[in-house]
């Protein structure tokens, strides 16, 4: 499975804290990417970050392992 | 006490200069900051301030601000606390303390770390006001 996580403004737009999908041969970030734009078509305008198992990634064609976490977050204001 | 932390309760800046200075005796300048919470916001009463973290993120993050400012700045030590609490008007949010063998690099250091922070580490925070709560947009 892949564990997906939503924080602060991500998750109070979308409702959700947490989601878990099922990881397929092949997956890239892309793909996680693209399930979730079908169900939160509003998620992506706030996303500023994404994290894999808590690095920064840039690049959506990241291929995924099972167990992966996936972080989607907005821009940060601590401090 | 690490000279890291993410944590609910409140920090004492004596302890945490203490702490600092104790790593070495070559400390000729230390600055400190400290984020508080403030009871009004771009207009508007705030009650209450709430923080939420990716801490699996957040504390590396945290972590490695450290290590850059100190090879950055050429620090004998630095230190960084950030509260994950909900807090009220004038409570502590944040303590960064910088200590070097001399003011410039320590005064330096202790603003690049705050600012640094704020763009870096996946900390969010969230104002409760009369009108609602509001996620707080990233201010300079």
């Amino acid at each position: 499975m892949i564990k997906v996580l939503f924080f602060g403004p991500v998750s109070e737009r979308i409702q959700t804290r947490e989601l878990a999908m099922i990881h397929t041969a092949g997956m890239s970030l892309q793909d996680v990417i693209n399930q979730l734009n079908e169900h939160y078509p509003q998620l992506f305008d706030i996303i500023s970050f994404i994290a894999i198992n808590g690095v920064q990634v840039r690049d959506r064609q990241t291929p995924l392992a099972d167990n992966d976490e996936i972080a989607f977050m907005a821009k940060f204001s601590g401090g | 006490m690490d000279a890291v932390r993410l944590q609910i309760e409140d920090f004492s800046q004596d302890a945490e200069v203490l702490a600092l200075k104790a790593s070495s005796k070559c400390m000729g300048g230390i600055a400190t900051f400290i984020g508080c919470a403030r009871d009004y916001s771009e207009g508007r009463e705030v009650s209450e301030i709430s923080f939420e973290a990716y801490e699996r993120m957040a504390l590396p993050e945290l972590q490695k601000l450290r290590a850059e400012a100190i090879a950055r700045f050429g620090l004998l030590d630095a230190r960084i606390v950030h509260r994950l609490a909900t807090v009220r008007a004038g409570d502590n949010i944040v303590f960064i303390a910088t200590g070097a063998e001399h003011r410039a690099p320590a005064l330096h250091a202790c603003e690049w770390i705050i600012d640094e922070l704020k763009s870096r580490v996946p900390i969010w925070k969230k104002e409760v006001t009369p009108a609602g709560d509001s996620w707080v947009t990233p201010h300079p």
